[in-house]
């Protein structure tokens, strides 16, 4: 199954080139190069996983990460910096970021963190109708 | 300007925060001939596979890493000029070329913010001045000038002659002088021997500043 993936970054050769390559990967990717469209796409989309530029203009990626994480619990989100420093690393981390990485980024580790984020994501989708299936059954008579 | 009333630290924050933004930009412009060299050899890859190579697409991924190149080598120049701003205490700067520098090391604080920062009308002016102070008083005039409009504006800055000094204008079409409540530089510039103003007329405000004398 192909990974859906929102690809957020203000630098749109950087978000073609990259969206690019992760489509030759068989991955279905979207993109979204200021905050305001990333949150248009991320609230009529499903998607396993963010790969989210840490500095905007419009909003630094921390906020956005934690705007995400408000609305989309579940998200799974790759922050991606051009100056990785361990504050913001373990910031983003406490934020619910499931990785951070550097820029250049590698493209097969970062193919790798979205298959992850997908599996994640799944797991927690059948972990949740789980629930509900075995709520329903508590409830119900039959 | 007056030499030697810029704290040590206020002159190393400043060189720091110029280092930062510059490193910053040049590793964005790696990532994006990162990505488009990869997308260069994904294609290759591919024709290796059998996949029909499309000379369009290798062209535009070639052309984005030339013009990537481009963009990195003026932001390195940039920095080295910067740098070399400490070379002397005292000389004579050429302001038009000094506001040119500063203007494009503060680009991106107004990228960040989404306000378009140009330089406007700049006449010849030269005088003896610590390029280095005065680059650190205009960067900071900018960045206050900054905090003080909204994502949208645009700020142009200027220089021109003025009683054998120059002064510098900051402005913002249909905006009230940006600096002209701002205390806290306006404390900042007296203490570099400059002094900050507000034309009236054309609704900007004027950073006025005098020859630095030179040293025995």
């Amino acid at each position: 199954m192909s990974e859906k993936v929102l690809l957020i970054d203000d630098e749109e050769e950087f978000l073609n080139a990259l969206s690019e390559r992760m489509e030759i990967r068989g991955m279905d990717v979207k993109t979204a190069a200021t905050a305001d469209s990333a949150v248009a796409a991320l609230d009529n989309n499903e998607y396993d996983a963010i790969v989210l530029d840490l500095q905007m203009p419009d909003m630094n990626g921390i906020e956005m990460l934690k705007a995400i994480k408000v609305r989309h619990p579940d998200m799974q989100v790759i922050l991606l910096t051009g100056h990785a420093t361990v504050e913001a690393g373990i910031q983003a981390m406490k934020l619910g970021a499931m990785d951070f990485m550097e820029k250049p980024a590698d493209i097969e580790s970062l193919t790798e963190k979205i298959k992850k984020a997908q599996a994640k994501k799944m797991v927690i989708v059948e972990k949740k109708t789980a629930s509900k299936v075995s709520d329903i059954l508590s409830h119900k008579g039959w | 300007m007056s030499q030697a009333t810029v704290p040590a630290r206020e002159g190393l924050k400043f060189f720091g925060r110029v280092s930062a933004s510059v490193s910053h930009e040049i590793k964005n412009v790696f990532a994006v001939i990162n990505e488009a060299a990869g997308l260069i050899e994904d294609f290759t890859l591919m024709a290796e596979r059998g996949m029909p190579l499309k000379p369009e697409r290798l062209k535009s991924a070639a052309n984005a890493i030339q013009g990537q190149i481009r963009r990195g080598d003026t932001i390195v120049k940039n920095m080295n000029a910067f740098a070399h701003s400490t070379d002397e205490d005292v000389r004579e700067v050429n302001l038009a070329e000094l506001l040119g520098l500063t203007v494009a090391l503060a680009n991106r604080l107004a990228d960040m913010k989404q306000i378009r920062l140009t330089a406007g009308d700049c006449e010849p002016v030269s005088l003896a001045a610590d390029s280095f102070d005065l680059m650190l008083l205009l960067h900071s005039s900018i960045a206050a000038a900054l905090d003080a409009l909204s994502a949208g504006d645009t700020l142009a800055v200027g220089v021109k002659p003025e009683n054998g000094g120059a002064s510098f204008s900051l402005s913002s079409p249909g905006k009230d002088a940006p600096l002209a409540n701002d205390e806290a530089f306006a404390q900042f510039a007296r203490s570099m021997g400059a002094d900050v103003g507000v034309d009236e007329d054309n609704r900007a405000s004027v950073l006025r500043i005098q020859p630095t004398a030179r040293p025995e």
